[in-house]
């Protein structure tokens, strides 16, 4: 008998939900940083907070889409394509809000010329995506030295600042961003053809092409979408710090990757959402915020990212056994 | 020889054995039966260290043994050859036959000579049903080939136990008779052997005993002189089943397909003309191209020829435009294939047909049009979000062809797609496949299984060597014509 | 197809032909290329990098990856940098070096625990790792500094019998290599990389092979670190970062697969001294400084690209 109990289902997988667990342990982790530092928890940090995760939760965009495509699906020029990103907007920009829209289309268009070189590599050359965008991290980050060469023109128009980082009804401008940036997603994801074949490809891409998907056409969106992505993330981080350097987006590549852990995304593909990244990038946030709260050398602090990193694939990560 | 009693396993939630009994004697045949999901594949991993179970006891010659691995299992003389292959794909066949067993001098230096040797020795035994030699490497083999060195790799651990799990699935009838024809010389050597198959007229050749689990319990042990086909099939389902000659009347309709000279590498050159409501059998040894053909049809593989849908010619590049043609293909080789497993049945039935919902996509009528199909097919499942890995084999063969006729396809490509699955779904398939063909639908149809052929098609084209060798129909679609067909002797091919 | 196996069993031709090339581009515009000094200058400069790509050849040929190599290497240089003092003598830097080949080991434990027991996913997992040996290097040697004895770094610039000391380490590896490859555990290397679960079923233990791949890869980063600290005669936190990379595109220019199971560690070799000549020629072009990361790393991705582009070209035509 073919029945469909659609609603009975969701009230059960909400339960065993990551994302929803993983926005349990943020909420944790602001509380127990209140505990190690009084006078963590107030509302102008959890303010600052949301801001940073929402910088990192755009820039882990593209890697949870990745991710969730499969075959070991991973971007690792992500970090230098966010400081592409910031710097096409500095230079293009010029520091004029005119010029605004300019950078933008700059900073995105070079992230995606970026990812669609990945996605080229990985899918025509049979690079693995591991060493292909490691690859690319270093090219991108070499463009970068000679693009700047030291000193670079251009500036932070007034405009992008205050989008990121005043605040509108007490949230900071670039929470908004990401929620609309996570509402299309959430679309792309769940209600476009394209998300169904990224999930399908994911788990089993040889049942996927015999249904009709053409595997390598998603695969090069989906890498083209997360050096777009990670761009975006650039240059909304420009409007927060308003300068540029080297390794601006550095710092952003390994939480990145471990947000879309932490938010349930199976690292072999198939299967996760963007809501949990989210989830996940304000776990990061958090952790990154104790870390620099408690005033951790860099030394512990690296340790302590290892570690946790660690930890969260041991509880979300195991691949299956051969023995059962 | 061996015994094992009150055997459980459970995984999780699901019960594979609730009672599991076996016994063997020494130079005995045994008969393992079940139909999908009966447990027997399970019972089979369990003897042999590949599974541990909940509980239960095994015995060896009266002796309580626990198994914590394939390896403990191994050395105490119970060896299995399995469907799926333990076969490394990158090393030569005397390498595979000697994995994990290595002769060597104190673990170094590798006594490769004396190896190659030993394995030409197995080899032999095989010959001339097979042409590989102990440096060939695996990936180089066939199917079958890859199945015989399975075979030969259990042999050469000197098993006082040989399961045989499915080991025939891939053989061509040649190999068979002498693999059966070593199990006799075994038997009388005094190995214990037991048999798992879905193929009654081979248990009949070769065991003495049945034994038949249904729903994870032995439910009958039998001896196959005093037994019959049916009575077994009953005993494996429950209830009496007749067996019907699945094949309908009716008119075949317009011209549907057409294919002249189609060359790939497997294939010579195939020439054949399909009409609406026809069924076209493809028969012949395995690997012969059978498959090569179907996906060359459905544009998953490049070849040369010419092909025309309704006298237009087509060009197929990918899956995606035969789909858009009306054309579908069903894998036999549904977790690889047809199915992607952890997403729910609803995803792996609307998988082809997304973009028809729109962008956003309509997630109601997309449900609406999936539940249809379902109750169709009289698809047992708990829900349409539930993973299509929770359905039995029966019940996920239909995703596979469900998510087809959503697209009502005008022609359909089958990969030997009842392979695997248990009699009674069989029976609903071949029902659906007559109602397709009175609706119209052309369909060209592989399978491993003669009766099945038989029992369906109104012609079968034979292949051998990736050319038609016959083309069998009315009276000449018969056992013996398929036989000789796809053995390559030569009889009077009808016009 | 005994062309094909011919290739399969020496993956390394193609590298080896690219690396003739090579040599002969660099001996035509440098003069001295073939001097004594200007080979063991050379050798000195890969030696570290090709004992690194060696232990990560192991792991890949096992079906895994270690991206935590080269933060072992920098760990392993804090702790020598710590322990050995222009002051020490035979005694001390004996156990330092053994300090050194513990920690390294204990790493590659820990990263075999968690890939072949916890059964993780190699790439993420051995990433995270290396942020936690980055940490301890950093917390050892929080800034690069740290002198070491002349007498070792003299010793490291030698050459007995007038050979660079370099190609006695190389052709040691070799042996070792060679060994491994006719001993059941070179079987049930390569049968782990290729299939582990057919590898499981024959009865291979193929978690302690796993295992024992990154504890290897431990080990030879701790004796790359040895090589490149006499080299430098200092240490520095950050050192290994670079190498990690380096040793991956090492074992790919020599012909093994990323996927495992097949491949050898001369390839790798090889491999290591195609990526040291190429930078070599690029400094020789007078490349502006600017420009050389670029260089660098557009070099680093034809190469990877290599092998796919000869097998689109190869289908085509």
């Amino acid at each position: 008998m073919a029945t469909d109990s659609g609603p009975g289902m969701t009230l059960r997988a909400l339960k065993l939900n990551p994302a929803l667990i993983a926005l349990l342990l943020a909420i944790a982790l602001f509380f127990i940083g209140g505990l190690i530092r009084p006078g963590f928890v107030n509302v102008n940090q959890a303010v600052n907070i949301l801001r940073l995760a929402s910088l990192l939760g755009i820039v882990a965009a593209g890697q949870t889409l990745v991710i969730i495509s499969g075959g070991e699906g991973i971007d690792l020029s992500v970090g230098s394509v966010v400081t592409l990103g910031a710097i096409m907007a500095f230079r293009f920009s010029n520091g004029q809000n005119d010029l605004l829209i300019l950078g933008l289309l700059a900073a995105l268009s070079a992230g995606a010329a970026v990812g669609l070189i990945n996605g080229l590599g990985i899918v025509y050359l049979r690079i693995p995506p591991l060493v292909m965008t490691l690859g690319m991290a270093g090219v991108v980050q070499g463009l970068v030295l000679v693009v700047t060469q030291g000193a670079l023109q251009g500036g932070t128009p007034p405009a992008l600042a205050g989008l990121i980082s005043s605040n509108l009804l007490g949230i900071p401008g670039s929470v908004y961003i990401w929620l609309v940036l996570a509402s299309f997603l959430w679309m792309t994801l769940e209600r476009t053809p394209y998300g169904k074949q990224l999930f399908a490809i994911g788990v089993n891409r040889e049942a996927a092409r015999l249904s009709g998907v053409k595997v390598p056409w998603v695969v090069l969106v989906t890498y083209a979408l997360s050096g777009l992505l990670a761009a975006l993330g650039g240059f909304c981080l420009l409007g927060f710090t308003q300068r540029v350097f080297l390794s601006l987006g550095t710092p952003y590549l390994f939480p990145s990757i471990a947000a879309v852990v932490v938010g349930g995304t199976v690292l072999a593909g198939g299967k996760g959402s963007y809501w949990g990244t989210m989830a996940g990038a304000l776990v990061l946030t958090l952790i990154n915020s104790l870390l620099t709260a408690m005033q951790l050398s860099e030394a512990y602090q690296l340790m302590v990212l290892g570690i946790t990193l660690v930890i969260l694939i041991s509880v979300y990560g195991r691949q299956r056994s051969v023995r059962q | 020889m061996l015994e094992a009693r009150n055997i459980v396993k459970h995984y999780g939630a699901v019960k594979a054995l609730v009672d599991g009994h076996l016994s063997v004697a020494a130079g005995e045949v045994v008969a393992l039966l079940g139909a999908n999901g009966s447990g027997k594949s399970t019972l089979g991993k369990v003897v042999t260290g590949v599974v541990s179970p909940t509980s239960g006891e095994l015995r060896i010659n009266g002796k309580p043994v626990t198994f914590p691995s394939p390896y403990a299992a191994r050395k105490a003389g119970v060896t299995a050859v399995y469907q799926e292959l333990s076969l490394v794909p990158d090393m030569s066949v005397t390498e595979n036959i000697f994995l994990g067993h290595e002769l060597s001098r104190g673990g170094f230096q590798l006594q490769r000579e004396t190896m190659r040797q030993e394995a030409e020795r197995l080899l032999d035994l095989f010959r001339p049903t097979i042409s590989a030699t102990p440096d060939d490497l695996i990936l180089d083999l066939s199917p079958s080939e890859r199945q015989i060195i399975e075979i030969l790799k259990a042999l050469s651990q000197q098993p006082r136990l040989l399961i045989l799990d499915e080991a025939t699935a891939s053989l061509d009838s040649q190999q068979v008779d002498r693999l059966f024809e070593l199990v006799e010389r075994w038997k009388l050597a005094g190995m214990a052997i037991i048999v798992v198959s879905h193929r009654m007229d081979e248990l009949f050749r070769i065991a003495e005993r049945a034994v038949v689990l249904r729903n994870g319990a032995t439910v009958g042990s039998a001896l196959m002189s005093e037994t019959s086909e049916e009575d077994l099939v009953t005993m494996m389902i429950g209830e009496a089943v007749t067996p019907q000659r699945y094949a309908s009347e009716g008119e075949a309709g317009e011209l549907r397909l057409s294919v002249k000279g189609l060359r790939t590498d497997l294939l010579g050159g195939i020439d054949l003309e399909l009409r609406d409501g026809e069924l076209l059998g493809l028969g012949g040894l395995q690997g012969q191209g059978q498959e090569a053909l179907l996906l060359a049809l459905f544009g998953a593989i490049p070849f040369e020829g010419e092909m025309a849908l309704q006298g237009k010619p087509v060009s197929f590049h990918h899956p995606k435009d035969a789909m858009e043609q009306g054309v579908a293909y069903v894998p036999g080789d549904r977790g690889n294939e047809g199915l992607v497993m952890i997403r729910s049945i609803l995803e792996n039935l609307q998988l082809p047909s997304w973009r028809r919902y729109g962008v956003p996509i309509s997630q109601s009528k997309a449900r609406e049009d999936a539940l249809e199909v379902a109750q169709d097919l009289s698809l047992k499942m708990e829900s349409l979000d539930a993973p299509v890995s929770s359905l039995s084999g029966g019940n996920a063969q239909k995703v596979v062809i469900g998510k087809w006729l959503l697209r009502e396809p005008k022609l359909l490509l089958l990969n030997d797609p009842t392979k695997g699955v248990d009699v009674g779904s069989k029976g609903e398939f071949y029902t659906l496949l007559n109602e397709l063909r009175q609706k119209g639908t052309a369909i060209l149809f592989y399978s491993s299984d003669d009766e099945e052929l038989l029992g369906l098609c109104d012609r079968v084209l034979v292949l051998n060597g990736g050319v038609v060798t016959a083309a069998l129909e009315g009276k000449d679609l018969n056992r013996s014509s398929l036989v000789a067909a796809s053995m390559g002797v030569s009889e009077e091919v009808p016009a | 197809m005994t062309w094909r196996r011919f290739l399969r069993q020496n993956p390394y031709l193609f590298a080896l032909l690219l690396l003739i090339g090579l040599i002969a581009i660099n001996a035509s515009i440098q003069s001295n290329f073939f001097s004594l000094r200007a080979i063991n200058g050379n050798f000195r400069v890969l030696l570290p990098l090709m004992i690194l790509a060696v232990g990560q050849s192991l792991v890949i040929i096992g079906g895994g990856i270690d991206l935590s190599v080269g933060a072992m290497v920098s760990l392993v240089n804090a702790i020598l940098v710590t322990l050995i003092v222009p002051e020490s003598g035979a005694g001390g830097v004996v156990l330092a070096l053994l300090v050194g080949c513990s920690a390294g080991m204990l790493a590659g434990a820990f990263n075999g625990l968690c890939v072949a027991y916890l059964r993780l996913q190699p790439i993420v997992t051995t990433y995270a790792t290396s942020f936690i040996f980055s940490g301890l290097a950093l917390l050892i040697l929080p800034r690069p500094g740290g002198q070491l004895p002349r007498a070792l770094t003299r010793f490291y610039r030698s050459t007995p019998l007038e050979i660079p000391l370099g190609v006695y380490v190389i052709i040691v590896l070799l042996l070792l290599w060679a060994l491994v490859r006719s001993s059941r555990f070179g079987q049930y290397l390569f049968a782990t990389g290729s299939n582990a679960d057919a590898a499981y079923t024959s009865g291979i233990p193929t978690a302690l092979v796993k295992f024992s791949t990154y504890v290897g890869a431990g080990l030879l980063s701790a004796f790359a670190a040895f090589a490149l600290t006499l080299g430098i005669g200092s240490g520095n936190p950050r050192i290994g970062d670079a190498m990690t990379l380096d040793s991956i595109v090492a074992v790919v220019l020599g012909g093994t697969r990323l996927s495992g199971g097949q491949g050898g560690i001369a390839g790798t070799i090889i491999g290591v001294a195609i990526l040291g000549i190429i930078r070599s020629l690029i400094s020789f072009a007078n490349v502006p400084t600017w420009y050389q990361t670029l260089v660098n790393a557009t070099i680093i991705v034809l190469a990877l690209a290599g092998p796919g582009l000869w097998r689109l070209i190869r289908g085509r035509v």
